[in-house]
């Protein structure tokens, strides 16, 4: 199966897997103790990598301890091993008590579960994050690590000079997991009224992105979620909505957009059973804006 | 011009690792040495930090902080005395000004570029030698395809713009090398 029929398999498998009636099968029961009304569509196999995708959060704000509550939540029945971070992980101030009153004090308790933290750097963020240790990143602005079947590479896409690049082209080539994840900070597509697509970044990364079979790209710096339609066979998101929201900055009737929610803070689940990228969104509110099932590219001979 | 720029976009396609960009006859000479000067600081920069305490590989963040203000309290203390215009110096500031210029007259990203940078959000950010760049203030993200087009520097050195003009900044110390004025047409 080439990039493009995977392409038009999974929009006709998200159409079906987004129907409202779906939320009934994979319901579960709530045993977080929140009393919150948990609606899970994914399907919590034993073996399969499960991690949440999410930027843009360094605020420290109400909005972003109400969304870490949530997230809280949701571990209990949809236990997500590691979170990747789409970078502004620290807006503002970045002294030793930024990072505890933006990050360690909003997600201690899914640290003290073992839920570990993968960072990438945006726009707000100094180099020397790459150090702290609960941000995973090894001392290193741009890294790749791997989870089970899937390698992950962490692109520092606010300085993306040719050491980097050409750090990419070894690492993606050489690597032959079954699944290969991006996440960084700045969208290649994205229908963002204040940012939306950076066509500097794209123009570089996406013939690496193609060459190397990476399937799908996790980007923040727009503050909202945006499932983009797939692009050359992969797929986009921008899950930019962990601590800040630009409410209504999705241009709408945007061709890029297969689904978006501009309205509230929100994070992404993720599940890989095998050949199927399952995904759930929900947004501070408890509610699902998105859900689906994609299936994996292979490389177009 | 035109068959120029045709050129270049032919041969940004046709490869797939994009390379940094070939510089004319002319350039490569001051390219050598505007490079020369940034090794100088970086080589400084590398006897400053070896005198310094090692941050450890599980630093906590207080122990980073502290590393980073002390490296940077060495580095002002050892370039007192250095003034603007050493490694942008008016040659080296003419060619990159080509550079740039060159870069958003044939490549399509030279609106993205300008937005970016008169965009961001650098309140605080004052553009003086041996002066940190305030941790509360946007990095503006630099193209990549403007990076390929710029002589490549040592590792820890980087290109920022504040406003209209270039710096050269260092990455774990965030103070301002030099820079150079009107870099942004």
């Amino acid at each position: 199966m080439n990039r493009i029929s995977a392409g038009f398999i999974s929009l006709l498998l998200a159409l079906a897997v987004s129907l409202p009636s779906v939320y009934a099968q994979g319901a579960a029961a709530d045993s977080s103790g929140s009393g919150r009304s948990l609606k899970l569509t994914l399907p919590v196999a034993a073996d399969s990598v499960k991690f949440v995708s999410m930027g843009d959060t360094g605020t420290g704000s109400r909005q972003q301890h109400e969304l870490a509550k949530v997230m809280l939540d949701y571990h209990a029945v949809f236990p997500f091993e590691f979170v990747i971070l789409t970078g502004d992980n620290m807006y503002g101030s970045e002294k030793p008590e930024d990072f505890k009153r933006k990050f360690e004090d909003v997600y201690r308790p899914l640290l003290d579960k073992g839920v570990k933290f993968y960072a990438s750097l945006g726009n707000h963020d100094e180099a020397i994050q790459r150090h702290y240790e609960l941000f995973n990143m090894g001392g290193d602005e741009y890294y790749k690590f791997k989870k089970g079947d899937a390698a992950f590479f962490a692109l520092n896409s606010n300085y993306m000079d040719k050491e980097q690049i050409e750090w990419m082209h070894k690492e993606m080539g050489s690597d032959n997991s079954r699944w290969k994840f991006v996440f960084m900070h700045h969208p290649p597509y994205s229908s963002g009224g204040k940012h939306g697509s950076l066509m500097s970044i794209r123009r570089v990364t996406e013939p690496l992105f193609l060459q190397h079979g990476i399937n799908a790209v996790f980007t923040g710096h727009d503050h909202f979620y945006e499932r983009i339609m797939p692009q050359q066979g992969i797929y986009y998101f921008v899950t930019g909505a962990g601590g800040r929201i630009r409410r209504g900055d999705i241009k709408r009737g945007s061709p890029l957009t297969a689904v978006g929610f501009d309205r509230d803070l929100s994070f992404m689940m993720v599940e890989l059973a095998k050949d199927l990228l399952h995904f759930q969104v929900i947004s501070r509110a408890g509610e699902t804006v998105d859900s689906a099932a994609l299936v994996r590219q292979t490389q177009q001979e | 011009m035109r068959y120029v720029a045709i050129f270049a976009v032919i041969t940004f396609f046709s490869s797939v690792t994009p390379a940094q960009n070939a510089f004319t006859y002319e350039e490569q000479k001051l390219v050598k040495s505007f490079q020369k000067r940034t090794t100088d600081y970086a080589n400084t920069r590398v006897k400053i930090e070896r005198r310094l305490p090692k941050l450890p590989k599980a630093a906590t963040i207080e122990q980073i902080a502290a590393h980073k203000s002390t490296l940077q309290a060495a580095i002002q203390k050892a370039r007192a005395n250095e003034r603007p215009g050493k490694i942008f110096t008016p040659e080296a500031a003419a060619m990159i000004r080509r550079m740039i210029r060159r870069e958003f007259t044939d490549t399509w990203d030279g609106s993205e570029i300008r937005a970016s940078v008169l965009e961001a959000e650098t309140q605080g950010a004052v553009v003086r030698i041996n002066t940190p760049y305030p941790d509360s203030a946007e990095l503006v993200e630099m193209s990549p395809t403007l990076l390929l087009s710029l002589p490549q520097l040592p590792k820890g050195l980087r290109y920022r713009f504040i406003g209209r003009s270039l710096v050269l900044m260092d990455r774990d110390n965030a103070l301002i090398i030099d820079y150079m004025t009107n870099a942004l047409p």
